[in-house]
């Protein structure tokens, strides 16, 4: 009997560029739901962006939202089918910048689903921009050249910290780079999924991972980035467990 | 013992699970799979089947069984 296989939830190849975290972030989505019998219930909502790629590569119902839109297209399914799982897999970009008012009003309502947040500092499908909420500062993008300037373009910003100040029930940081980090990212995912098949609120798993292609790093070298650069700003931690008592 | 298998098809050449490996099983070669990418060997002598392997790839190369 396999010890360790690929879920059955991932029916086709990845997509993603080589040494990418979203494979593994959809590797441990899978698991989760998986594990927890959650995959017919399940409803995933993708963005427009590099997490598009698992529309046709899971195994379940799904929905790609508009560009930054996903944590409203998310409250919207989550409305009418309170039974599902819906979970919302999107960048940083997609979560932070464009779509920040809905990530903080679907916070602000305390809408039960499950959001998966992958921190890549950078836009990645589009070519690799400067996030202002993630970029560090330093770091070149094709929209900072010469590096994140503070006076130009302010400074990183921990989104977390706002978002746990919201009356929510779950925020954590996560982070790819070694497979302890991965093991404890998975726990993190199984919790935000647990409290939405618990009817308790709003998770947010936040998780640090590489975009090799657009830093233009080795996927080794994007690794020990995370680690020594991005985990300095972008803490794994869980901010807030409200411990379901509402 | 449960040992790691390899679909080296899938394989992108990331390198990212040859220092995952607590054991140092697996080896990263020059030799390209048909999509192009640099694939990696394991040696089923040292591969103590822990699973590591299978925990970071990101293309779901690996199969412990
Ligand atoms: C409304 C709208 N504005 C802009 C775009 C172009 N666009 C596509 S993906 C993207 C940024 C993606 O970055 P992020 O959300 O961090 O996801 P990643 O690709 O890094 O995973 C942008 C600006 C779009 N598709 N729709
Ligand atoms: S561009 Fe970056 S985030 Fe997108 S698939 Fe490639 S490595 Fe991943
Ligand atoms: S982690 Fe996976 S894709 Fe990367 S080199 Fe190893 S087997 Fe290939
Ligand atoms: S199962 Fe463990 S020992 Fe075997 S190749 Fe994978 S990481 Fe190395």
């Amino acid at each position: 009997m396999a010890i360790r296989k690929k879920p059955e939830m991932i029916n086709q190849q990845v997509g993603w560029c080589g040494g990418c975290g979203h494979g593994i972030v959809q590797r441990l989505i899978a698991e989760c739901c998986e594990e927890l019998g959650l995959v017919e219930k399940t409803v995933q909502v993708v963005d427009i962006a590099c997490a598009y790629w698992s529309i046709d590569t899971l195994n379940c119902d799904g929905i790609a939202g508009p560009h930054g839109r996903c944590a409203a297209v998310a409250t919207g399914i989550k409305k009418v089918r309170p039974e599902a799982n819906v979970y919302v897999h999107a960048g940083d970009g997609c979560s932070y910048v464009i779509g920040l008012a809905e990530t903080c009003y679907t916070a602000m309502r305390d809408i039960p689903i499950t959001m998966i947040v992958v921190n890549n500092g950078t836009f990645g499908m589009t070519g690799g921009q400067m996030n202002p909420a993630t970029t560090l500062l330093g770091d070149k993008t094709v929209s900072s050249v010469k590096g994140r300037d503070e006076k130009a373009a302010g400074k990183p910003f921990d989104m977390l910290k706002i978002l746990e100040t919201f009356d929510i029930e779950y925020a954590a940081r996560g982070a790819l780079y070694d497979t302890k980090h991965i093991n404890q990212t998975k726990k993190m995912l199984k919790k935000g999924f647990e409290n939405q098949r618990d009817g308790k609120g709003f998770s947010i798993i936040e998780i640090l991972s590489p975009c090799p292609t657009n830093w233009k790093m080795s996927p080794v070298d994007s690794m020990i980035k995370l680690e020594k650069e991005n985990e300095l700003i972008f803490p794994v931690r869980v901010y807030k467990d409200r411990g379901g008592e509402k | 013992m449960a040992i790691a298998k390899a679909d080296i098809n899938l394989c992108k050449g990331c390198r990212l699970c040859v220092g995952a490996c607590p054991v140092d099983a697996i080896e990263p070669l020059h030799e390209v799979n048909k999509k192009g990418y640099e694939i990696i060997r394991i040696d089923e002598n040292k591969c103590i089947g822990c699973g590591m392997c299978y925990v970071m790839c990101p293309d779901y190369v690996f199969t412990v069984e």
